[in-house]
């Protein structure tokens, strides 16, 4: 899932300094899932902000509510009630849902209230690790399963480099090389010849390097679907 | 087709090769880079330039192997994928074949995270694996995505590294054999200390065939210190340094000579291991000692190289300039890269015409930050020289009328030179005296030139083989032909113009400023330390509390705090290993009870108020003097030494100064010794650095450190085996953060003291009691092991600071001096209660105050 992280609330304050009734926004998806703007967090941002500006002697009216979805234009329908009602919006969803409150709404001004950090799992409670960086084209059947792109500091795709000591990354001591993991694991399958082959060097247009990525199930399009895309 | 390298030539012919490495400088001076080609130039084969080497800015890999070309020298030049894309890789490998360079090695790079850019976006768009099968393609005439290279192909005698001692360690031969498959055809290795295990990866190497297919090369790397080898052992990834070459280094007395015989007798031993076809000698910022090492390994004399040709000659011009109000000679050498394919032509006169008509302004200008730039580039000893000259520059700039420049060139008696004086009328009146040093017709050419308008910046004309002006107060007869650049100070007091700068150079050399001062000091009468002992008879617990039931009023804790040892030898110190609450000792044990360190600082205090000053100020000049009082008039257990002065937004001295005055005191006393630095993260490294390297042998304790710095200051803690100071500003979970990441580096919990960042009694004790508390409670009744650490508070330096402190004695307000002292001893003995195990105070009676109230909280 995508995992967000509440961006600082003196942030979130400095973009609402001018208003005086707004809205925080949360969703119900991934950042919900990794306690960044559920239903819990909006009642936490929305009472910290009234808190705070009433210390500052500038009271704000805050109101609450969480979508469903904000990665939808259906989910995002109800948003038409408050416009008009709010001076702002601060969405607590990932960098998509407000991206495209930004882009179905451009009338109301809409602010993150979360930092989008990466695509990952969770742990155990309270603790979410990065797994993929969705580059595009899939590399980690090669790989006994483990991403040396999301995982490796380096992006490696050679094997290890010199820093790897004692299975551990030199960047991030407290991280497995995952290097050292894959031909662990590829030696114990007897697939280590999988590694002696020179891997050629990744085409990184899949991964953004080719602008905007879009993907198009003709089969499901309506209409000849909507483009340009926004 | 292409021309063979000199590297590439002798292996081909079966010559042990040596190869050595240069890191370029930190900035754009040229003559670092020369100057260590021509250190290493004759004992080498050929030389490697690194490429940013732990990913700090440095002069580029290609124009510093341009400048080693220009002494004669082959360079290595290295090649990272750490900050280039495949186009930025390939347009440069274009560029370094067209300038001549032939050698390439292929790395990965070191991650930005070590750098000193961690900012930085790395790339790593190819690995080097990719990256040695991309040079070959080139070499075979096609770019990366297949395109065909039409004209003249790059030639490259392709290398690469591997790390025999990484994990997986089966591994690395593996991946040795892919970059061979790719096209690396020699390869450095990393530095080798473990022979044993070199050679097993040797023979692997052997049975996979790679030896035939591939030259190697040993590195040996002469550990030019014992901190420096154990740095290695605990800090550097993927290297290992067997104890006995600690053991070696920790044995000798001259120990960069024992460093030297360690390179020598491991390259004595890789060079019987077969297929080893060279040794690549990596003395990092220790050039010097390649030579030594070469000679004494019998590798001296090298082949030589066959008449050495570089794509450019490099002009030079060599310009002296002398400030008088700051009394600086710096001569400058600037060059010219010059398209000349010509025979060697090193003389060639400089066309004067086109700059003669510039404002004197930007001559001013261009004089001054050049003296800054030339500067710059100097040791540390020389940085209060920089303020000068910024703050001549300012002078000049802001009213250029106010003072005359005099410029000129001194003269050397063995020389006759011909002479030019010209005067100018103008208002900022420039004197200049050119010399010329080598009578050349050009010379004449130069002189209606220069008469116009005397600009600073033409540069008379003067040859290489110049010798530049010779230090005076040291040996006027040392007269040698020299090329880098030199600057002089010479402490001329008496001229007033000077004055401002010698002044603050002073400054900077502490000592002599303060004896003056001490020497006429009021007799003032010290009380005597001693306090009279508690009132009242101790009843113990179990009788107060005999009618309860134990378990109403006992809570064994379940956690124990860690010991830390301070200090070595019968006078170390322990702290911590308490397991309860400090002073229930009905629940448990404080073995070591709460320990007292006096504290010191390196210069003289200048805030500190009478009533605490007056104990020390007959030693305040000497540091030495002062710790060794403490000891000896005051019983102090441990010393700290507040290094206050190299506080960048205070004194700033340098961390030279430190390190002499650590010195002074691990002299004078042998009791253990905690050294605090200013608090400035950056500062605190370089300084901390330093001393480590004094006090380390002596157990000392070193900190603060924080978040910022925790990565180095760790790691010198670990060369050294040192315990530290984790300093976290007043929160649980930044503290128990810290520590984390402390450990995470290496460095065990029993090497760590909290610094939980105390205020003093009516500026925030409460605040800090409740935290230490928690930190407390959760060490030992909630089995927070990563808190389990003593914790240190530096009392004296925020009790001293406070306004009550230094109130003079009146009605309101009370005795002055019993005013700081009960302040310092209640902010002392509320800490302890709150857990402090390590305090650090300054006054002797509040020291003895605190002592006596724990000696009677302790019966039981």
């Amino acid at each position: 899932m995508i995992i967000a992280e509440r961006r600082p609330i003196p942030e979130i304050l400095r973009n609402i300094e001018n208003y005086q009734k707004i809205l925080v926004l949360g969703c119900r998806g991934c950042v919900a899932i990794c306690s960044a703007g559920g239903d819990r967090e909006v009642s936490i941002v929305a009472e910290a902000i009234r808190l705070a500006r009433t210390l500052q002697g500038k009271p704000i009216e805050v109101l609450e509510d969480t979508f469903i979805r904000q990665c939808d234009p259906e989910y995002l329908e109800p948003l038409k009630d408050y416009q008009g009602k709010v001076e702002a919006v601060v969405s607590l969803a990932c960098g998509v849902g407000v991206n495209l409150i930004a882009d179905l709404y451009p009338e109301i001004r809409v602010y993150p209230g979360v930092d989008t950090s990466f695509y990952g799992a969770n742990l155990s409670l309270g603790e979410w690790v990065e797994k993929c960086r969705g580059c595009g084209d899939c590399i980690i059947d090669r790989t006994a399963g483990l991403c040396p792109i999301a995982r490796c500091a380096k992006n490696l795709l050679n094997g290890p480099c010199g820093g790897s000591q004692g299975g551990r990354c030199e960047v991030r001591k407290d991280m497995p090389c995952i290097w050292h993991e894959i031909v662990e694991r590829l030696k114990a399958r007897g697939e280590l010849e999988k590694l002696l082959e020179i891997w050629e060097p990744k085409d990184w247009r899949p991964a953004g390097g080719d602008g905007l990525r879009v993907r198009v199930r003709e089969d499901l399009r309506l209409n000849g679907g909507k483009k340009p895309w926004r | 087709m292409e021309i063979k390298s000199h590297l590439e030539e002798l292996l081909s012919s079966g010559k042990f090769v040596v190869t050595a490495e240069i890191g370029p400088p930190r900035n754009a001076d040229p003559e670092v880079i020369k100057k260590k080609a021509k250190i290493l130039k004759g004992y080498v084969d050929a030389v490697n330039i690194t490429d940013c080497q732990t990913a700090v800015v440095r002069v580029s890999s290609m124009a510093s192997a341009v400048l080693v070309m220009s002494e004669g020298l082959e360079p290595v030049m290295q090649m990272t994928c750490r900050d280039r894309n495949r186009i930025g890789i390939q347009a440069d490998l274009l560029g370094a074949s067209a300038l001549g360079i032939k050698n390439l090695l292929c790395l990965t790079g070191d991650h930005p995270k070590f750098g000193n850019h961690p900012q930085a976006k790395p790339v790593f768009d190819l690995d080097s694996i990719q990256l040695i099968k991309l040079v070959r393609g080139l070499k075979e005439g096609r770019f990366e995505n297949g395109e065909e290279i039409k004209g003249r192909r790059p030639y490259f005698f392709i290398g690469a590294a591997e790390n025999p001692f990484a994990e997986p360690f089966d591994f690395r031969p593996l991946r040795l054999a892919k970059k061979v498959k790719a096209g690396a055809r020699f390869i450095q290795t990393q530095i080798i200390y473990n022979v044993e295990k070199f050679r097993k990866f040797m023979e692997r190497c052997r049975e996979l065939g790679l030896l035939d297919k591939v030259y190697i090369l040993a590195g040996i790397t002469p550990p030019k210190s014992l901190g420096m080898a154990k740095y290695m052992k605990y800090n550097v990834p993927g290297l290992e340094v067997p104890d006995e070459i600690i053991k070696r280094l920790e044995d000798a007395k001259d120990k960069k000579e024992e460093g030297i015989q360690i390179a020598v007798d491991i390259i004595q031993q890789v060079k019987e291991i077969p297929g080893v076809c060279g040794v690549h000698i990596m003395a990092i910022e220790w050039e010097e000692a390649v030579p030594e090492i070469v000679k004494r390994a019998g590798l001296y004399p090298r082949e030589e190289a066959p008449s050495f040709m570089p794509p450019f000659v490099v002009e030079k011009v060599v310009e002296k300039v002398v400030e008088k109000p700051v009394e600086v000679i710096v001569e400058k050498i600037i060059e010219k890269p010059v398209e000349v394919i010509v025979e060697k032509v090193i003389e060639k006169e400089v066309p004067l015409e086109g700059e003669m008509a510039e404002e004197k302004i930007f001559t001013l200008i261009e004089i001054l930050s050049d003296l800054k730039a030339s500067l710059k580039s100097l040791k540390a000893g020389m940085e209060s020289l920089e303020e000068g000259i910024a703050r001549l520059e300012e002078e000049f700039l802001k009213k250029k009328e106010a003072r005359p420049i005099r410029k000129e060139v001194i003269k050397r008696p063995e020389e006759r030179p011909v002479e030019r004086e010209t005067f100018i009328e103008e208002k900022p009146k420039i004197e200049e005296k050119v010399e010329e040093v080598v009578v050349k017709p050009e010379a004449k050419e130069v002189k209606p030139e220069v008469k116009p308008e005397v600009k600073p910046e033409i540069k008379p004309e003067v040859k290489p083989e110049v010798k530049p002006e010779v230090k005076k107060e040291e040996a006027p007869e040392e007269i040698k032909p020299r090329e880098e650049e030199k600057i002089e100070v010479k402490p001329v007091i008496e001229k007033p113009e000077a004055k401002e700068i010698v002044e603050e150079k002073t400054k900077v050399e502490v000592k002599p400023e303060v004896k003056l001062e001490t020497k006429p000091e009021p007799e003032v009468k010290v009380e005597a330390i001693k306090i009279g002992g508690l009132k009242g008879i101790y009843r113990p617990l179990s009788e107060r509390a005999k009618n309860l039931p134990q378990d109403l009023y006992m809570e064994k804790a379940t956690g124990e705090i860690k010991e830390v040892v301070i200090g070595k030898g019968d006078r170390a110190i322990k702290v911590g290993g308490v397991s309860t609450l400090n002073f229930h000792f009905f629940e448990g044990e404080m073995k070591n009870g709460v320990k007292f360190a006096f504290e010191i600082l390196d210069i003289k205090p200048e805030d500190w108020p009478e009533s605490l000053s007056k104990y020390y100020r007959d030693v305040f000049h000497d540091p030495a003097l002062w710790a060794k009082k403490c000891v000896e008039e005051y019983g102090a257990e441990a010393i700290c030494l507040y290094l206050v002065g190299t506080d960048p937004n205070f004194l700033n001295l340098p961390p030279q100064h430190a390190k002499k005055v650590a010195e002074a005191v691990v002299k004078a006393v042998d009791v253990p010794i905690i050294v605090w630095g200013s608090g400035n993260a950056e500062k605190d490294v370089e300084v901390l650095r330093e001393v480590a390297d004094i006090v380390g042998e002596r157990g000392a304790v070193i900190g603060p450190i924080v978040e910022a710095n925790h990565r180095t200051l760790a790691a010198v803690a670990m060369g050294y085996n040192t315990p530290v100071i984790a300093s976290s500003p007043i929160d649980v979970n930044l503290a128990k953060q810290l520590n984390i990441l402390l450990e995470n580096m290496g460095l065990p919990l029993d090497k760590i003291l909290m610094d939980p960042s105390i205020g003093a009694l009516g500026y925030g004790l409460e605040y800090t009691y409740s935290v230490m508390e928690r930190i407390r409670l959760a060490a030992l009744f909630a089995q927070d092991t990563k808190l389990q650490v003593p914790f240190i508070c530096s009392i004296g330096r925020e009790v001293w600071k406070t306004k009550e402190a230094g109130l003079p004695t009146d009605e309101l307000m009370g005795k002055a001096e019993s005013r700081g002292i009960l302040m310092e001893a209640l902010t002392g003995v509320t800490l302890a209660l709150a857990g402090g195990d390590l305090l650090i105070m300054r006054h002797p009676k509040s020291i003895e105050l605190c002592k006596e109230l724990f000696r009677g909280l302790s019966m039981s």
